[in-house]
């Protein structure tokens, strides 16, 4: 154990509650496993014990899998409590991540100690590299343990841990007590990953807990339950309606899925997207394309659901037109591309309900009828009334009963769901006392009473900037679509008017007339009613502007006029800007829900009222331990859902659930047997682990050591320990040494290179022609390339597609592989490079086999030539060696910049490297300009990069 | 490359798959249907182009009879630059004659393609033959044609912004330069948090994406 344990040193602890300091007291004692509810302080949990070890100096203690968040949170609390608690050995926290890159300082650092969160990719490669010796480390402190299955990265650093350090701590910590409840005995597995004997749970209704929070010091919550309006209500049901088209088109299409126990209320309480995803995700890669599009449509659709209730009229509007615009098909595609929803009768209710909740307009608008026929309607959000209400008896509150002497400021704090609801609600109380003065047309619509708040003013300001962005928009979508539009309105293809299924036939024709472009302003549009037609009437958008154009002027003068005396008038000026300095007393801060560091807010604010605009089970619990924590602190809690809503309704399945998961666990917990040894394969044997020992110390470096039999040794790519493999080969007694490839991803002997592929990787590498140029390097350098095609473990083990393969030859021409098939792929590459070989393997388990027979006659391959392989003149093989140490980090793991990059017309498998070498990052390739790029490139790649950065969607082509 | 007596035994391949006679009943004959096919006197099973043949194997009579494959690929001798090893897997645990035909593709020069039904396995057969004088050009990468394609393929790497996000993005701030540029600008977290449905994460992912680099800093 630590020196802390011996040497005991006055430590000031920042943990208030019974069950916060019997929980501590545990961990001090023991290793254990720790679920905790979320919104019962984790974070502090963690915090405190961290500094428990830092004040005692002389440690070195490694924290994994930590969030960014998370390390700020630790970094600034050990040095806050070293501070309070005045220890002189405490050396707060050092975070390693892709900011640091040096070896050398690194080593340092660790020869240093202290307390350190690491990346886990760059902790893994420091262990196996022996650069942190494991032997030298004191504890380690796991966060987010729900998360550690067998296969993952951080099983593999506990499992090098343990194998060379019996005698360190470990400890791991979780909030999520979901992931522990699926599959056989899960909670002794995910022990067994984590080399754990002992779960503590502390569920909310824990006896402790309960006791500590339910104190006559509760927190005083009202709840209110505002209803939404009837479109609202109209929408809802319309896009679950469009839910329920979209899961029949799936069933159809896949007889396998079981959805029996699906019905609407299922939609309102889970994530029905991401139920249908898991289902269909053994067979991902062999479903149709419809299928893939109709799962994606779930999700839109989820968002959609989410956002009826978040956004206000205006901006749920021009969602739906982006949502819209991005579905349309693609272009020369005869395939039937359309979503099955935007079809139905109850897209186009969600589409017309959205347009009349925002104007009313009657369809035939010509420049006469105008004025009188387009309106705006402009509904409000039922919320924000509510809100200005409670705003308003709190302010009498306030006035009629002055607070009575305690220590927290008189704030109002406001909790949403994130930054847009924040924004949107400063806008409504900054604008809700302002009255538009609109012309007289338009009048009667506005209600005439006069003191109560209303979001008038800020709704007409929304409508004005949605209609300058929907003249925009217009514009964009026809130079973005202008070729779809081309190719739909040009498509000779005689199947289509037989392909449109039931019910799509009308549909479908009206895309076709629509892409023909000038009938779209045609009045005759009516007889489709369509929900397209919300881009293609230029001319009653100019009415609308038009319209609006009138109100305008006097508007922007009175708004410009009014928010002066707003400024100096309205008594709740202070209102608006959360992050200037002012007197904490009378002041409403904004906040989104954050998580954990919503125990900062809370307090750093120390509310009188908090305003839940949305519900959150956590935050509640927070705001019990906050008010549990501070004696002298009096909170009122005001508590707005919509009702009947999926907000409502995900709120109370979230707190069954984790009530469930809880009980599940500690049923579990009770009938459970751990047999546990240090090793989770086995007993080892005695004589490979030694030699073992003997080669890891000098992996990284050059010298091979002269023993006569030599551990089977494997050659990695430092990218690749993002997969499970690097550490299943490591379980297999192979001796794993991370290097910086240009080359393969595995080097198994001199002459065996492989290069693994998931299926997902496969296809998207098949796409953009990766795979092809990998070959060929592979082919340059090794003598025995090798592709591995690698199967999930939870995937079915096939290529085969639902669909019917006899006859499709015909339509598939090799010139045209975008449509093929994975199967015409691979036929295609087994000829380019017929000497290629190709693994198939069911998943990483049969690989990490695989490996150990293919290796078994041959020479151990040598790390220095495989990283010199593929590397050009003047680079230094020792470098990339080093680099197995070093690039860990840094840019060349950035690999979704280098991603981004060859995606950019012009930009090849080949020339990449000499844009990469060159420039620093994506931004700074999109400011060069043709003289420039042309060097590194060549003149025509180097105008298609930059026309293709500078092309401007708002000008007219 | 194949002997040149063999090819001159045969005189061309044409446009038809050359069959063993050894292959008489195998179901796969009767899914061939977009390719004629002829039986000939050849080594291997099928003869799909003049450089290419395939050897057909079915797990379930691998497990019966282990030796045959490797009498097979011994009677190919050094024959054809291509030699697939078509094999139907048919069996439930297939796991190890797997691993073993692994190491014997690396030992004898043999290409393992698997099957799962014996329409794939003509599928095969038949995209073989008529792709024996395509180019690669299909795999090289075939880029997506059209701007809009090209821009959502590059503003949707980063794994949570999708394809609404992209068009949302360009029609706020008009040209990718200007999008990219943004994110170094005064306040120009503000302005991409504006975009209609990028919310925080999507702003630090973006972020990170065009300004994160592409090497490591030493």
């Amino acid at each position: 154990m630590s020196s802390a344990s011996s040497a005991p040193q006055p430590v000031k602890l920042s943990l208030p509650l019974v069950y916060q300091q019997k929980l501590f007291e545990e961990l001090r004692k023991e290793d254990e496993l720790v679920i905790l509810a979320r919104g019962l302080g984790l974070m502090r949990l963690i915090t405190n014990l961290l500094h428990s070890y830092d004040a005692a100096g002389n440690n070195l203690i490694v924290v994994v899998n930590a969030e960014d968040r998370e390390n700020a949170w630790i970094g600034e609390a050990l040095a806050e409590h070293a501070a309070v608690s005045m220890s002189p050995k405490a050396r707060g926290l050092t975070v390693v991540n892709t900011d640091f890159t040096s070896v050398g300082t690194r080593e340092k650092m660790y020869a240093h100690g202290g307390i350190f969160s690491i990346t886990s990719r760059i902790l893994v490669v420091d262990l196996l590299t022996n650069l942190l010796n494991p032997e030298t480390i004191t504890g380690m402190i796991v966060l987010h343990a729900d998360r550690i299955v067998a296969t993952s990265l951080e099983a593999f650093i506990l499992r090098i841990y343990r194998q060379k350090n019996k005698a360190g701590f470990l400890k791991a910590f979780s909030d999520n007590p979901d992931p522990f409840t699926v599959g056989f005995s899960p909670l002794a597995t995910m022990m067994r990953n984590m080399f754990l004997r002992k779960a503590s749970l502390w569920p909310r209704f824990h006896v402790q807990v309960a006791q500590s929070l339910e104190g006559k010091k509760k927190a005083e919550v009202i709840e209110l339950e505002v209803p939404m309006t009837d479109s609202m209500r109209e929408i809802q049901t319309a896009i679950m309606e469009c839910v329920e088209i979209s899961i029949h088109e799936l069933k159809k299409e896949n007889t396998g899925l079981e959805m029996e126990d699906w019905n609407l209320d299922s939609a309102l309480t889970r994530n029905f997207d991401l139920m249908v995803r898991r289902q269909l995700d053994p067979n991902w890669h062999r479903v149709s394309w419809k299928t893939k599009q109709i799962a994606g449509d779930l999700t839109v659709l989820r968002g959609m659901l989410q956002s009826i209730l978040a956004l206000d009229a205006v901006s749920f509007l021009q969602q739906l037109d982006t949502i819209h615009a991005a579905h349309k098909p693609a272009p020369g595609t005869t395939r039937q591309t359309e979503s099955p929803w935007l079809f139905s009768d109850a897209a186009q209710t969600i589409f017309e309900t959205a347009r009349h909740r925002v104007y009313s307009s009657k369809q035939k608008a010509n420049a006469n009828s105008t004025l009188e026929s387009l309106k705006p309607v402009l509904e409000e959000q039922p919320k924000w009334a509510v809100l200005a209400d409670v705003l308003e008896e709190i302010d009498r509150d306030l006035y009629f009963e002055p607070a009575v002497r305690d220590d927290s400021n008189g704030t109002i704090l406001i909790m949403c769901a994130d930054t847009d609801t924040c924004r949107q609600l400063r806008d409504y109380l900054q604008t809700m006392h302002i009255r538009p003065r609109t012309a007289k047309k338009v009048e009667e619509v506005y209600d005439p009473e006069e003191d109560k708040p209303s979001g008038a003013f800020l709704m007409r300001r929304k409508l004005r900037n949605y209609l300058n962005w929907k003249r925009e928009f217009a514009q964009v979508n026809t130079v973005l679509f202008s070729e779809n539009q081309k190719a739909l309105s040009g498509a000779v293809d005689p199947r289509l008017p037989q392909a449109r299924g039931r019910g799509g036939a009308p549909a479908n024709k009206r895309r076709r007339v629509r892409g023909g472009g000038g009938v779209g302003s045609n009045p005759s549009r009516l007889e489709n009613g369509s929900i397209v037609q919300h881009f293609e009437k230029p001319n009653e958008v100019a009415d609308l502007m038009s319209e609006i154009q009138i109100t305008e002027d006097d508007t922007n003068g009175q708004a410009a006029e009014e928010i002066i005396t707003f400024a100096t008038a309205d008594p709740l000026e202070d209102m608006d800007d959360y992050y200037q300095l002012y007197d904490m007393q009378d002041l409403v801060v904004i906040h989104a829900y954050e998580g954990d560091q919503d125990e900062h807010v809370l307090e750093e604010v120390k509310p009188k009222y908090i305003i839940m605009y949305e519900p959150d089970a956590s935050f509640i619990r927070r705001v019990e331990v906050y008010r549990s924590s501070h004696n002298d602190r009096n909170v009122r809690v005001y508590f707005l859902y919509y009702g009947g809503s999926v907000e409502e309704q995900r709120y109370l399945s979230s707190v069954r659930r984790e009530k469930d998961a809880f009980t599940k666990l500690i049923k579990e917990r009770a009938s459970m047997s751990i047999v546990m040894t240090t090793d989770s394969h086995g007993v080892e044997d005695p004589e490979s682990a030694f030699l073992r020992t003997i080669n890891t110390r000098i992996a990284g470096g050059g010298k091979l050591a002269k023993a006569t039999a030599q551990p089977p040794r494997v050659v990695v790519d430092v990218r690749e320990f993002r997969s499970s493999l690097p550490s299943l080969l490591h379980g297999r007694s192979m001796v794993i040494v991370p290097c910086m490839l240009t080359v393969g991803d595995y080097i198994l002997s001199p002459n065996i290179c492989v290069e693994r592929k998931s299926v997902s990787d496969l296809i998207s590498s098949f796409k953009d022609g990766r795979l092809y140029a990998q070959c060929e390097t592979m082919f340059q350098h090794y003598k025995n390339p090798m592709l591995l095609i690698e199967f999930d473990q939870s995937k079915s083990f096939t290529l085969e597609p639902f669909a019917d393969l006899s006859g499709s030859l015909r339509s598939v021409n090799p010139e045209n592989a975008g449509a093929n098939d994975l199967q015409s792929k691979i036929v295609l590459l087994t000829l380019a490079f017929p000497k290629l070989r190709i693994i198939w393997s069911s998943s990483p388990y049969e690989t990490a086999e695989i490996f150990e027979r293919l290796k078994a006659l041959e020479e151990e391959p040598d790390p220095i030539a495989a990283v010199r392989a593929g590397l050009g003149e003047g680079e230094s093989p020792e470098d990339g060696v080093n680099e197995g140490r070093g690039a860990v980090n840094g840019g060349t793991f950035n690999m979704e910049a280098q991603e981004m990059l060859g995606k950019v017309p012009g930009v090849t498998p080949k020339n990449i490297k000499n844009i990469i070498m060159e420039a620093e990052n994506v931004r700074e390739v999109a400011n060069m300009e043709v003289p420039e790029l042309s060097r590194l490139v060549g003149r025509e790649a180097a105008v298609k990069i930059v026309e293709f950065f500078k092309k401007d969607v708002l000008e007219d082509v | 490359q194949p002997l040149p007596g063999g090819a001159a035994s045969r005189p061309s391949v044409g446009s038809s798959i050359l069959v063993s006679p050894r292959q008489k009943g195998n179901p796969v004959l009767a899914s061939i249907k977009s390719t004629p096919w002829e039986y000939s006197d050849i080594p291997s099973d099928y003869v799909l182009g003049s450089t290419t043949c395939c050897l057909f194997l079915s797990l379930k009579y691998h497990r019966l009879h282990p030796e045959y494959i490797y009498t097979r690929i011994r009677l190919l001798q050094h024959r054809y630059l291509l030699r697939i090893l078509l094999t139907l897997v048919d069996i439930p645990n297939y796991e190890e004659p797997l691993r073993e035909l692994s190491k014997t593709s690396l030992v004898n020069n043999v290409t393992v393609i698997l099957c799962w039904s014996a329409q794939e396995a003509a599928r095969y057969l038949e995209l073989y033959k008529s792709y024996e004088f395509a180019s690669a050009q299909g795999i090289m990468g075939a880029r997506k044609q059209g701007y809009a394609e090209q821009m959502v393929e590059f503003v949707t790497v980063p794994r949570s912004i999708n394809k609404t996000d992209a068009i949302a993005l360009v029609s706020e701030f008009g040209s990718l330069r200007r999008a990219v540029n943004v994110v170094a600008e005064n306040g120009g977290e503000e302005r991409l948090a504006g975009v209609q449905g990028w919310g925080e994460k999507k702003v630090r992912q973006w972020k990170k994406a065009v300004e994160g680099g592409f090497r490591v800093q030493k």
